[in-house]
């Protein structure tokens, strides 16, 4: 299993973000869904590794995170694209990728070549040595895919990545996610319904810190039936679940 | 709830292991292209331009006055640029919200931060070097002799990485946009008033790079001509700064999340080698000294071969007595032949008069808190060749073209070495054994101080007279020279210099002993000089 959570609970202050989470996961990709606060975000952080968990253990990529070494091992294998996506504005979009290609110890002499291939992913490559000031926020969203993507990763965490893409791009990207997850596990947290079920193999629904839905997108689907409120099927599932849950 | 999902194999882990130089060269090529140090070189080098340079220029063309008075100017005129570029870089990646993406990267923070430090320094230092290049090209062009202090520039140069890495932490842990003007300021401030807490040669103060040499001294014409520059203070600021460099940088290795255990350790280790580096060189400046020549002395750091003298070849002026400078003096060489040539023209052949007149160095000598005694600007006997009496030259500490408050003009010089000439007549026309002039009095018979004073009326030829006047010289009566006037009275308490009265005889009878030819009057002298001295001339017996 790429990802092993048994029973993680992350505290700020007195504010439980995650609430006992255990999941496992293998390649594929995987939604992450819920609505705001549900700690979408903390989850995926605290597989990131950007913080600890309060309680509760993680093994990502069969290694344990709390170590050192393994940490840094699972590291290399890590893609991450945050919510909020921070830059250097004078850097380019090459040496943007570049950078983190460096810093997550992609071997030197591949760097050049997997630059170019994760911009060339994310279909950048004519924009390539445009700085990132003045590139669009679609754009600055891909220029972070690519970063996240650029040293092949074992375990993909990607924080809203279709924000700001535009319909071609979107469905675009959801070729990719599908094509990264045939050998990675990619986590993608989104409140684009839509995203997830064009693009995900799994499906994983959470409300108030806790995972309310885990199943295909089919299963959430089929939650909607006669039930829950909103345009598409897979939007009328999401609420549902979402409704049994709060019952 | 857990999510269960089809068994996966487990995915190879591919050997990740990059080599570390190569990726280290990639990436200070990044940090070196996208760094704020290049927007800010401009004002760095504007900066020493209109402070160091134009400073340093002005002095006269000399290597240790230019490299010694650049030192500190130069690190003062490069911190705003240095510590600004270092503290925004420093607080980069938390003022532009990469923290997280950056954090869970493979390679410890520590890598990458050294990196950013790495290149403001490299950059900061190529536009030193460069500003360097062209001081020290300019002095080369211009000076008469010397070469370059290597060590005032090696101590400045050391000094930006120092800063660079102050401003880099200051930024690192306290990242926002006003950390990097807040920082200048401090540091700006820290460096400027370390030299002046300074207070006597065993200053732990001096350790500040901010001086380069004994601070109630500073940058003197005699340091580093006559003696090679003694690189004990250098040594103990290089080796100051660079503690301070280490323990710096290795701080910020220190804290958790910057890498592993092992990293940690040794960033631990690191900081407190470099803090003791620092702390040795603060000690040690503690038990320094002023030497004679002007220079700081560290026991412990002490070569006892610095204390050689610098070989040179004198440039000497074809006067009546021959008068030798130091080469780094050249320039001078015309101003003390026209103070000094009449009275050596009257001198030369008489019993007593030297047979040659050599430069000396200056000799400085710490007196109580901040007052350091500088012996320059007069005559002493000492012993040449063959036992030949040969007398010791020592130039005024300052020079014209040194800034000064009143400026300090070439005839101001003249005036100051012309001063010289009455001691001297005195002490050849007396015959007094004393060794150091100056002090003698005119004390002898009427007919020896009408002799003295003829002597020194005629010295003064009317090029020097036009000087003279020009220069507003201190006088206590026509034609006697403040010297001279000492010589009469005795130093007064106070400085105020009497009014000398001479009598009526004495003034005619060296009114008259001036206006004979000059070869009259030196045959005279050599005829007549023992009987003078002894007392067996009157006044009416004056030709």
């Amino acid at each position: 299993m790429n990802v092993e959570i048994t029973d993680l609970t992350r505290r700020f202050g007195r504010a439980v973000a995650v609430a006992g989470v255990s999941l496992q996961a293998g390649p594929g990709v995987f939604g992450l869904l819920g609505p705001n606060g549900a700690g979408k975000t903390t989850l995926l952080r605290t597989m990131a590794t950007v913080i600890t968990p309060t309680s509760g253990t993680v093994r990502l990529l069969d290694r344990d995170p709390a170590q050192y070494g393994p940490r840094r091992e699972i590291r290399r294998r890590l893609g991450y694209l945050p919510q909020n996506l921070g830059y250097y504005p004078n850097f380019t979009v090459a040496e943007f990728v570049e950078y983190f290609a460096l810093l997550k110890e992609v071997p030197s002499a591949r760097v050049p070549r997997a630059v170019a291939a994760a911009i060339e992913r994310v279909e950048l490559g004519d924009r390539a040595r445009s700085k990132l000031k003045s590139l669009s926020g679609g754009m600055l969203r891909r220029a972070g895919i690519a970063q996240a993507i650029v040293n092949e990763p074992q375990l993909l965490l990607l924080d809203e990545p279709t924000a700001g893409l535009d319909p071609e791009q979107r469905v675009s990207f959801r070729s990719l996610l599908r094509d990264l997850g045939t050998s990675a596990t990619v986590v993608v947290s989104t409140h684009l319904v839509e995203d997830v079920g064009a693009a995900c193999t799994e499906v994983m629904l959470m409300a108030d810190g806790k995972l309310v839905f885990a199943g295909t997108p089919a299963e959430l689907t089929a939650k909607g039936t006669d039930h829950g409120v909103g345009d598409a099927p897979l939007e009328r599932g999401y609420s549902a679940a979402l409704a049994e849950a709060r019952s | 709830m857990t999510v269960g999902t089809a068994p996966i194999a487990s995915a190879p882990i591919r050997p990740a292991r990059s080599r570390t130089g190569l990726a280290a060269g990639r990436l200070l090529r990044l940090e070196f292209k996208r760094n704020a140090m290049i927007w800010l070189i401009p004002v760095a080098v504007g900066l020493f331009w209109f402070d160091c340079y134009r400073q340093s220029v002005a002095e006269p063309a000399m290597w240790n006055l230019r490299t010694m008075n650049m030192q500190g100017q130069a690190l003062l005129d490069f911190v705003p640029s240095v510590v600004g570029a270092a503290a925004w870089m420093g607080s980069r990646e938390a003022r532009r919200g990469l923290t997280d993406l950056t954090g869970i990267t493979a390679r410890p923070r520590w890598f990458r931060q050294l990196a950013v430090w790495a290149a403001t320094t490299g950059w900061a230092l190529a536009a030193y070097a460069g500003c360097m290049a062209v001081l020290y090209g300019m002095t080369a062009h211009q000076a008469h002799w010397g070469g370059p202090l290597l060590w005032p520039a090696t101590v400045a140069a050391v000094g930006l990485p120092a800063l660079a890495a102050v401003g880099f932490a200051i930024g690192t842990a306290w990242p926002s946009r006003f950390t990097a003007p807040l920082a200048v300021v401090v540091v700006f401030f820290a460096l400027g008033l370390s030299s002046q807490f300074a207070r006597g040669s065993s200053s732990y103060f001096q350790v500040s790079p901010g001086l380069s040499g004994a601070n109630d001294v500073g940058p003197d014409p005699s340091i580093a001509t006559f003696y090679h520059y003694l690189p004990d203070l250098p040594i103990a600021q290089v080796m100051f700064l660079v503690g301070l460099t280490v323990a710096v940088l290795a701080a910020i290795g220190i804290p958790a999340g910057s890498g592993g255990q092992w990293l940690r350790r040794s960033a631990a280790i690191l900081t407190a080698c470099g803090l003791a580096a620092a702390g040795t060189a603060v000690y040690l400046t503690g038990t320094a000294r002023l030497d004679v020549h002007g220079m700081i002395a560290i026991p412990a750091l002490h070569d006892a071969a610095s204390n050689r003298p610098i070989r040179y070849t004198p440039v000497c002026a074809r006067t009546a007595i021959p008068v030798c400078l130091n080469p780094a003096y050249a320039a001078y060489l015309a101003d003390v032949r026209t103070a000094l040539a009449p009275a050596l023209s009257e001198l030369a052949g008489l019993p007593g008069a030297p047979a040659s007149i050599s430069q000396a160095a200056t000799i400085f000598h710490q007196e109580q808190a901040n007052q350091v005694l500088i012996n320059g600007g007069n005559l002493r006997i000492v012993k040449g060749r063959g036992g030949r009496q040969s007398m010791a030259l020592v130039l005024p500490d300052q020079l014209p073209g040194e800034p000064s408050s009143p400026v300090y003009t070439n005839d101001d010089f003249i005036v100051q070495i012309y001063e010289l000439s009455p001691p001297l007549i005195d002490r050849v026309i007396s015959g007094t054994r004393r060794r150091r002039l100056g002090v003698a009095a005119l004390t002898g018979p009427d007919a020896e101080q009408a002799v003295i004073i003829g002597l020194v009326t005629a010295a003064r030829t009317a090029t020097l007279t036009r000087i003279i006047r020009q220069a507003n010289m201190i006088q206590v009566a026509p034609d006697v020279p403040s010297s001279l006037a000492i010589i009469s009275a005795g130093r007064p308490p106070g400085g105020q210099l009497p009014q000398v009265r001479l009598p009526a005889g004495v003034q005619a009878a060296a009114g008259r002993f001036a206006a004979l030819p000059a070869a009259t009057r030196h045959a005279w002298l050599v005829g007549h000089l023992s009987a003078l001295r002894a007392g067996r001339i009157t006044l009416a017996q004056l030709p």
